[in-house]
């Protein structure tokens, strides 16, 4: 029996599963920091909703990325459907520690796909991953860098004006 | 043709001569690309059968699946759903691009 499954997919189907529901989670953040940019507009804090739509793109971006490489291995990408997005923080602080929290769990579902491919001997996934782990470094950095920022500012009087100033410093 | 699996309901072929694919839904044999089949795994796992037991999403237990560029239609109920939800996993996992006994996901 020829191997006509192999010859038309270049990775395994499990990985091929593991990396549209990485698609998923792309669009789900994507969408998220919409939301965020959303808060942030009604609530004053214009220099970070810039940063929130900067971020909504690079989700985006991410996730047309695996999109891409799915149909490069001749796989079948999924366009996601997305729902339950959260409009509603307490303060900037809960959408930025929020938004931590979104990254750790993208980060911590990167190293599971990383982990599966590599025990299925799927190098091709594996390596393409690579540039995504290293992404993940920089993505929690950032927001770590920026509620560092808050903490050392503080939100009393004038401190939540000079928070939303100085997110201009993590926009590209 | 070679068979790749049997299921209780279904049969799954490979043509090496064509270069793709075919199942034997009892009364219709399909062809399908590797394309094809893959869109037709996809729409098998997402289906939840356990909307079937526990939910009143579907309680008649019954789901329609159209595949092939809306060429096929089929309406199948929860054990011809199950048969084929093991032939794709099983025919997969002999076709050698899948690990086998994987609990496949939605």
């Amino acid at each position: 029996m020829k191997d006509i499954a192999r010859q038309r997919l270049g990775i395994n189907v499990e990985a091929m599963d593991l990396l549209n529901s990485q698609i998923k989670m792309e669009a789900h953040a994507s969408a998220t920091y919409l939301a965020m940019a959303s808060w942030c507009e009604q609530n004053g804090f214009f220099t970070s909703a810039k940063f929130f739509y900067a971020q909504t793109e690079e989700e985006r971006g991410h996730m047309m990325k695996i999109f891409k490489f799915l149909v490069d291995v001749g796989g079948n990408p999924i366009s996601p459907e997305i729902g339950n997005i959260n409009h509603d923080y307490a303060s900037i602080v809960d959408v930025f520690e929020t938004t931590l929290d979104h990254e750790i769990a993208v980060t911590k579902s990167i190293h599971n796909i990383v982990i599966k491919a590599r025990s299925l001997g799927d190098i091709t996934t594996e390596r393409f991953l690579d540039w995504f782990v290293l992404e993940q470094v920089e993505e929690e950095n950032t927001i770590r860098d920026i509620l560092d920022m808050i903490e050392v500012t503080g939100t009393e009087g004038v401190g939540q004006q000079m928070i939303d100033n100085q997110i201009n410093n993590w926009i590209d | 043709m070679t068979v790749v699996y049997k299921s209780k309901f279904y049969t799954f072929y490979q043509s090496d001569q064509k270069k793709c694919f075919y199942i034997d839904f009892g009364q219709k044999l399909v062809p399908l690309s590797f394309c094809q089949l893959l869109a037709l795994r996809q729409k098998i796992i997402t289906i939840s059968i356990e909307n079937h037991f526990y939910t009143e999403h579907n309680q008649h237990g019954l789901e329609i699946l159209v595949f092939c560029n809306k060429e096929h239609l089929f309406v199948l109920n929860t054990f011809e759903i199950l048969d084929l939800k093991e032939l794709v996993e099983v025919g997969f996992s002999v076709l050698g691009i899948s690990s086998p006994n994987t609990v496949i996901a939605s």
